[in-house]
């Protein structure tokens, strides 16, 4: 058994004042709501807010989501939603294109028109929780015209609303679903955060090192990468939208792994809030402490969920969902015990949100703001893994920033080899998983846990019905806004896509047409996987 | 077999979902073991991984599915019997819950590795099957 943390640094038995000595507490640490923030950004800690409790939604159709979502209130998820998008939504290609309706609401929400969304929220209230809509990035400015079209459609000031429906532009460099090219995702990644930081709109954009670390980066690569990637991302903004860095810095929010090293975990994301702050402040001259801030929610790691006896993985998230809320954060989503097997069923779901509850509840944990603070073991690792992090940054920002290291497939080869070396460290006993390489059951003997699915019929459904409602739109509005759109989108990428994409989304155009239009007027196919051709004529 | 005595395995994760890490992993197992590899990716239809297959020529099919849609493998056995190439190997990975994995084996799948399944169950498994598909040949 190795005892290394694990990006490879080794662990000693003990540890004492020594290994901290160059620690100074006002320099490197803080109180809790003090720069560099390591400790936290609130000084009473969980009792001024406790960590929002929430669980993954999307399976089968969007009136199928709105019930789990109801049920989920029931289970307690009271601040906030967590809804992914089904994997054609991701692409996005339309339910029913002749290969996404194989998969329509698999995995996910197949949430690929404003009448989609508007089922979705049915009598769920845009204001009083968090609204978090993962997946993919070009769909995620069609999401944030969903919900500038609901909330004007309701009468709801969206000044009101708050939560995040963006994200960044790499995800499909760490195995997510997300068929656009990279300067098409980063054109409309800079246009959706534009849009919401002139419009001072509280929704945040989601720049995830979870995917990263899900697909077998290591803690400390997991730093570089999110730090390289909020640095170049927030420099665009800055410096090719003419925005200020202060109004920026409220756009981020991390989503951050927490796997079951559970000291190494805790490390981590208390060396982020310290890198981001100094980053804040140094490179980025922030001028508010609200900049220094980065919003950092957990996640804690499907990727430990083990398809051999499942029931172990309910200490497993247990023991997650306790560091990340040790570790100070502002979310919670757990991944469930079923996570190697299927989407979440119903007991899996209570079970994740139970755990977060009894953590919250009966442990004490929010009594103390960073309770770790202090310890001379973690306070080091703190220091180790930030330390780490900075050379792996310092690489890739030698490749010329995170955009040109992925070009240049170096971000990629680094992930390709820590996850080899993940799998080696398993397989030669290096790393032990309890019902995988120690303590094995036969199969026979193992606990049947209850498996929620899809069937194909589902999918096959949600086709149907998007094929049939496609017809009864007002074609000829959406032919007009289809035209603006591709107008505006042969435009200089400096030209704001997201009033054009608004007034399509209200017209409902479904997502597939509107980012195959916009693919379109950038000389790409209208559709990614070559099948469908433009239904509309601009001439 | 293979133009040289090595086994030669397709390696396509199936349908739309991108979580490919899994089928990387598994290439360089088999590359290490001495078998010959082709990794079509992500983004392929059961057709496409059908006509790599027969452009190939390769004696095993590796599949790594992560959306709980299994007809697609279903689709892909079928039209492997269609190409009179059902005596191909057929292997599974992925997150597949059981009573799916005994449906698959049912409709002629070889076996199927559930997450954290050791390169050596994999590599004995192909090996396996292709020695027992040469003695029938020969």
């Amino acid at each position: 058994m190795k005892r290394e943390t694990d990006y490879g640094h080794s662990i000693k038995s003990v540890y004492t004042p020594k290994d901290i000595e160059d620690l100074h507490y006002e320099r490197d640490l803080g109180d809790p709501g003090f720069y560099p923030y390591t400790r936290g950004y609130y000084p009473d800690g969980y009792r001024s807010r406790v960590w929002t409790r929430r669980m993954t939604a999307g399976l089968g159709s969007s009136r199928q989501t709105n019930e789990v979502l109801k049920q989920y209130r029931e289970m307690g998820q009271k601040g906030g939603m967590l809804v992914i998008c089904d994997r054609t939504n991701a692409m996005p290609i339309d339910p029913d294109h002749p290969i996404g309706r194989r998969e329509a609401g698999v995995l996910g929400w197949p949430g690929a028109s404003l009448l989609e969304f508007e089922e979705l929220m049915e009598d769920i209230p845009l204001t009083g929780q968090s609204i978090t809509l993962l997946g993919s990035c070009a769909m995620s400015s069609i999401r944030l015209a969903y919900l500038v079209a609901l909330a004007e459609k309701r009468g709801v000031d969206l000044n009101e609303v708050h939560g995040s429906v963006t994200e960044y532009p790499f995800c499909s460099t760490f195995g997510q679903t997300d068929a656009q090219p990279l300067d098409l995702n980063l054109k409309l990644w800079l246009d959706s955060s534009e849009y919401i930081i002139r419009n001072r709109i509280r929704m945040r954009s989601g720049i995830l090192s979870q995917h990263f670390q899900e697909s077998g980066g290591n803690n400390a690569q997991a730093l570089a990468v999110e730090m390289a990637m909020l640095k170049e991302l927030c420099g665009l903004l800055v410096n090719e939208r003419g925005l200020d860095f202060d109004d920026v810095a409220l756009l981020p929010y991390e989503l951050v792994s927490v796997g079951s090293r559970f000291f190494e975990e805790i490390a981590k994301i208390r060396a982020l809030r310290r890198m981001w702050a100094k980053m804040a402040r140094e490179t980025f001259k922030a001028r508010k402490e609200k900049s220094c801030q980065l919003l950092i929610s957990v996640h804690t790691s499907g990727r430990t969920m083990t398809y051999q006896q499942p029931l172990n993985n309910i200490a497993r998230c247990a023991i997650q969902t306790l560091a990340g809320a040790m570790a100070g954060c502002t979310a919670i989503d757990n991944a469930c015990l079923d996570n190697a097997h299927a989407e979440p069923s119903p007991l899996a779901a209570r079970m994740s949100l139970n755990t977060q509850h009894i953590v919250a509840d009966e442990t004490g944990v929010t009594d103390v703001a960073d309770p770790l603070g202090g310890s001379y073991f973690v306070e080091y690792l703190t220091n180790k893994v930030e330390e780490e992090a900075y050379k792996i940054w310092g690489k890739i920002e030698e490749q010329g920033g995170m955009i040109a290291a992925v070009q240049k497939g170096y971000v990629q080869k680094m992930l390709k080899e820590s996850a080899e070396e993940k799998h080696r460290e398993v397989e030669r006993g290096d790393r032990l998983i309890v019902g995988v390489n120690e303590l094995v059951i036969p199969p026979e003997e193992d606990y049947q846990i209850p498996i929620k699915e899809l069937k194909a019929g589902d999918s096959e459904d949600i086709a149907r019905r998007m094929e049939e409602w496609k017809k009864t739109r007002n074609m000829r509005l959406i032919e007009e806004k289809m035209g603006e759109l591709y107008a505006n989108a042969k435009k200089e990428d400096r030209f704001n896509l997201m009033p054009s994409i608004i007034e399509a989304v209200k017209a409902y155009a479904t997502s597939g047409e509107i980012v195959g239009v916009i693919r379109k007027a950038r000389g790409l196919s209208y559709d990614p996987l070559g099948v469908l051709d433009c239904p509309f004529d601009f001439r | 077999m293979g133009s040289s005595d090595r086994i030669k395995v397709l390696v396509s994760v199936i349908g739309l979902d991108g979580h490919s890490i899994g089928a990387e992993v598994v290439c360089r197992m088999l590359m290490d073991a001495g078998m010959e590899v082709v990794y079509l990716g992500i983004y392929q239809t059961p057709e496409m991984i059908v006509q790599a297959a027969i452009q190939e020529d390769v004696d095993v099919i590796g599949i790594s599915s992560h959306a709980s849609n299994y007809g697609q493998i279903v689709q892909l056995l079928n039209l492997l019997k269609e190409n009179h190439l059902e005596d191909t190997c057929v292997i599974c990975g992925g997150t597949i819950p059981k009573h799916q994995m005994e449906e698959l084996k049912k409709k002629g799948v070889s076996e199927i590795f559930p997450p954290q399944s050791t390169s050596e169950s994999i590599v004995n498994h192909i090996v396996s099957r292709c020695r027992n598909r040469v003695r029938q040949e020969s």
